[in-house]
């Protein structure tokens, strides 16, 4: 594309965001992104491997700074799981190129996808040998192999009204969940994979749970320590 | 008042907009806390989700230290 007819894309590009958003200019480099990605030929396929290269950087730093989290089985597959994850984040900004509108820069937009998918892939990954399953004893564990959030509650009348409470007011996918997620620390990208649904869904029924307990705990008199 | 080991089990009571939407704000949210600028008030919601969420938490965090980074790089 000649850079006259790019610059004026870039213009449009930037005018219609400023619009759309009712807010400043976007500015130059994002625009740039945007125009090169939306293009055609050639200008579009090196900004396809200008952004890969980029996420996969930013791939790479995730998974070293969460690496103490990883058992040692898992470190030796990482580089792997970052290029699968930058693939499949590449494509997810390539997808939802109309929807970006400016609110941050381009590169941190995009940056997000990479994020969000390598840290999801990684919380998989260490988990890939460990089983998730509702477990009843987590209430009648020895103190040392209790559940890390019981280990810390020192108020045994509270934590009884709270085994009843879950006992009492959730779903079986409710407990499953909120003792997953809330009790065993387990991840819930790894719960959304294991159930086959997606976070946010996950966090929805952890979020329902949460309030029907809150309210269980209120109603069995423990108001002041709930809310 | 809530006991510290009790909110992180049960969350907070306020308006919690869920991984999605919060996920939307993620971005903007890192780029404010960047530029040293006061939070307008429709971040509170997403205040409460990073709180309530583990991994919108983490990577939360993983985004703001992703442009530090490159703020450090861009500036050495």
């Amino acid at each position: 594309m000649s850079s006259i007819v790019c610059a004026a894309r870039i213009g449009a590009v930037s005018k219609r965001l400023s619009h759309d958003m009712n807010t400043a200019t976007l500015d130059r480099e994002s625009a740039e992104w945007l125009c090169d990605l939306q293009g055609n030929g050639g200008a579009r396929e090196q900004a396809i491997a200008r952004l890969h290269a980029l996420l996969l950087r930013v791939a790479r730093g995730v998974a070293s700074r969460r690496r103490e989290t990883l058992p040692d089985r898992a470190i030796e597959d990482v580089d792997d799981l970052c290029v699968q994850a930058v693939n499949d984040a590449v494509m997810a900004v390539l997808a939802k190129l109309d929807t970006y509108r400016g609110a941050a820069r381009f590169t941190t937009w995009a940056c997000k996808f990479a994020i969000v998918e390598t840290s999801s892939r990684l919380r998989r990954h260490a988990w890939r040998q460990r089983k998730v399953e509702l477990d009843d004893t987590i209430w009648d564990r020895l103190p040392d192999a209790a559940a890390p959030i019981l280990q810390r509650l020192e108020n045994d009348q509270l934590i009884v009204a709270l085994h009843r409470a879950i006992d009492d007011h959730l779903t079986e996918r409710q407990r499953l969940i909120f003792q997953s997620v809330a009790m065993d620390d387990v991840p819930i990208d790894v719960l959304a994979e294991r159930l086959e649904t997606s976070r946010g869904a996950i966090y929805k029924t952890l979020h329902d749970a949460r309030a029907n307990l809150r309210r269980a705990l209120i109603e069995a008199g423990h108001g002041e320590r709930v809310s | 008042m809530i006991e510290p080991e009790f909110q992180k089990l049960l969350g907070s009571s306020d308006p919690d907009p869920g991984c999605d939407d919060s996920g939307e704000l993620m971005d903007e949210y890192c780029e404010l806390v960047l530029r040293g600028e006061e939070l307008p008030h429709r971040y509170t919601a997403f205040l409460t989700h990073i709180t309530n969420c583990t991994a919108c938490r983490e990577d939360t965090e993983s985004l703001l230290a992703v442009l530090r980074e490159q703020e450090k790089t861009s500036r050495g």
